[in-house]
């Protein structure tokens, strides 16, 4: 016997770049929402590009307009934003003023008015804007909850699906019964941290399908409202098989240590401090890719990509022929004000673009600062959520971090970011000989064995050269301040107690 | 504030629509009331009586500078007209310095106004979009601007 099917949710696009990815691929259609925040958050923005997404002549948008903004400022500035297509008005979105009804009879000939224009129009999505005013005269809490359950019975059974824009305060969640009846609530904070205005945007209930959770960043373009999902917009990629390829650095000695080279699709940190030639690794890393087919992206916020691109030709690295070969991009960012979440989406979208398989990130310090104050706090939390993610398709991640040179300790990061990459190579200086020279180390690397090996490198026309082989006489390189050590004597001479070597300095 | 020649040759034609729907015998002004009543009935379908009544003052504050005789009309709150006799074709022998070839009566003027100030505020887009809605029948050409719209 065939099993009933369920009801299919047809799920409409919001016509708001990133949206559909929050709300679970669309908004499911005849369902009745609330879109609510304070003045200036975005709310009318949203509802518009919403309904130019969806209204058509034979299944047009009804816009009820109510006390507050004038319909006719409304379209002044509402027809500056790119989404929006004169084309469309009059007849696939209306625009109807209730003010009038509103300011002079109850909510029963508001309902009414409504429901003559519905009858009439057919239509596939209502606005009531702004619903708040049209409820804020006394009345009993049980005529407004009688009107909103009258209102949404009719709108979905007339397969509207609807939103009410209101301008309400977040104390209000608990006790308004429009928040009951509602099948979405989306709440859209706009909020001033030190010089900077943070928009976010939080999905707080959205029956019939999963959405996202959490706040999301959004800002308001001249495209109109663009958000960000926490997810990057990869939710629901398939994730690449686990690849046991390994990805060279060009440095026969460095992919050596690694075992063999990075894992694909691990995230690397490189750290040391200033001139230690981080940025000169993470550059043979992109170059190698190019040079063996795998396009990459380079994301500065330190210098400027010619500058990048220059200084990777003297080390006799072309970076401006792939560039024009679509292989690779860099992106410089230091936009003002940007949102952490956004700056990642400029580098997911030039990832997805030129189907990049290595991403450098040069530098974590540098991408921290790009941002503006406010968002600096979500800063590893929303790094960890971009390397999880990209390297959940198999993108292979390097991160240069720089950290204070230290004598007492061996710090790989200020962020305390290390639990969210699988590798590590640790470049320092050191003293030696009286010379102030260099040494790295691969300190982890979670996908397999690997060098324990200290070894000394120089930064050359040739970019990074390891030297030699391991630093077999010196101990306490890590410290910075190592101490030259005799092995011949040590190993031969006395020791009292068994794994303890004696320490020679040669004169 | 001068009244740009477009909105003048807008007007006229709307006038010229009506007139074909009109009766023929209609009293003087009848045409000028029913343009402006068209308009006022299309503003206040989306953006209610209130912004039709702020808007057609201002038109009409505008339009008495050059046809004094319009100060006998009044705006409604509903934005209907009081004293629409004043909308009749007349000579205002005080104001010709625009040569015209012929003087504007007052309702001419006053919807030359509302026409300039729907101009203003919605673009010329919107506001050709909106009398296409009025005038189901006309013809408004949006693709000549620097020319004028016309019927």
């Amino acid at each position: 016997m065939r099993t009933p099917a369920k009801v299919a949710i047809r799920k409409l696009p919001t016509g708001i770049p990133g949206l559909d990815e929050i709300v679970g691929g669309g908004l499911p259609e005849f369902s009745f929402n609330i879109i609510a925040g304070a003045p200036g958050s975005g709310k009318t923005t949203l509802a518009h590009q919403f309904v130019f997404a969806n209204a058509t002549p034979e299944r047009p948008a009804l816009y009820f307009t109510v006390l507050g903004e004038s319909a006719i400022k409304m379209l002044r500035y509402q027809q500056q934003y790119t989404f929006f297509d004169p084309a469309k008005l009059p007849h696939a979105i209306r625009f109807i003023n209730l003010s009038q009804v509103v300011l002079e009879q109850d909510l029963g000939a508001v309902l009414e008015e409504i429901t003559k224009a519905v009858e009439k129009a057919s239509p596939a999505v209502v606005v009531v804007d702004s619903f708040r005013t049209m409820v804020r005269k006394p009345q009993s809490e049980m005529d407004l909850q009688s009107f909103v359950q009258r209102l949404a019975l009719f709108l979905a059974s007339w397969q509207a699906t609807t939103f009410l824009i209101g301008e309400y305060a977040e104390e209000e969640l608990r006790d308004n019964p429009i928040f009951t009846v509602a099948d979405g609530l989306f709440w859209l904070r706009q909020t001033a941290e030190r010089n900077s205005i943070v928009r976010k945007l939080q999905i707080i209930k959205l029956r019939g399908q999963a959405s996202v959770p959490g706040l999301h960043t959004f800002r308001i373009t001249d495209a109109g409202v663009q958000a960000f999902s926490r997810t990057f917009g990869l939710m629901g990629h398939l994730k690449n098989p686990p690849s046991h390829r390994r990805l060279s650095f060009g440095i026969p000695e460095l992919d050596a240590m690694l075992g063999g080279g990075v894992r694909e699709g691990d995230s690397v940190l490189i750290a040391g401090s200033s001139g230690t030639g981080k940025s000169v690794l993470a550059t043979q890393f992109i170059a190698e890719g190019i040079r063996e087919g795998e396009p990459g992206i380079v994301a500065v916020f330190e210098e400027r990509p010619q500058a990048y691109a220059e200084r990777a030709t003297s080390l006799g690295l072309d970076l401006e022929t792939p560039q024009k070969d679509g292989k690779l991009e860099i992106l410089y960012l230091r936009p003002l004000d940007l949102s952490v979440d956004e700056t990642m989406h400029a580098i997911l979208d030039a990832v997805q673009k030129i189907d990049a398989k290595r991403l450098v990130i040069d530098s974590l310090a540098g991408f921290e600062m790009a941002l503006s104050p406010g968002f600096r706090a979500d800063f590893r939390e929303s790094l960890y959520r971009m390397i999880f993610a990209l390297t959940g398709i198999g993108v292979t991640i390097l991160s240069t971090v720089e950290v204070d040179e230290s004598f007492v300790e061996f710090p790989f990061s200020t962020y305390s970011i290390s639990f969210l990459t699988d590798d590590i190579i640790r470049l320092r200086y050191v003293s030696i000989d009286g010379q102030l020279r260099k040494i790295m180390v691969v300190i982890k690397m979670r996908g397999g064995n690997h060098a324990k090996d200290i070894r000394e490198y120089e930064i050359t026309s040739k970019g990074v050269v390891i030297l030699g082989n391991r630093l077999t006489a010196y101990q306490g390189l890590i410290s910075g301040l190592p101490v030259h050590w005799d092995r011949s004597y040590a190993e031969e001479g006395p020791s009292d107690q068994p794994g303890i070597r004696t320490k020679s300095k040669r004169p | 504030m001068a009244i740009p020649p477009e909105m003048l040759v807008l007007a006229r034609h709307l006038l010229t629509y009506e007139a074909a729907e009109g009766e023929p015998a209609e009293s003087i002004g009848a045409r000028e009331l029913r343009v402006y009543e068209r308009l006022r009935s299309c503003v206040d379908a989306f953006a209610g009586a209130a912004a039709f009544h702020a808007l057609a003052s201002r038109a009409l504050v505008l339009a008495m500078s050059r046809v004094p005789s319009l100060g006998a009309v009044r705006i409604a709150v509903d934005g209907s007209l009081q004293g629409p006799g004043e909308l009749a074709p007349q000579i205002d022998t005080d104001r010709n310095e625009g040569n015209e070839d012929q003087a504007d009566d007052g309702g001419v003027v006053l919807i030359a106004q509302l026409l300039g100030l729907l101009d203003v505020f919605l673009g010329e887009s919107l506001a050709i979009r909106l009398l296409r809605d009025a005038w189901p029948s006309g013809t408004f050409d949006d693709s000549n601007a620097g020319n004028g719209r016309k019927a």
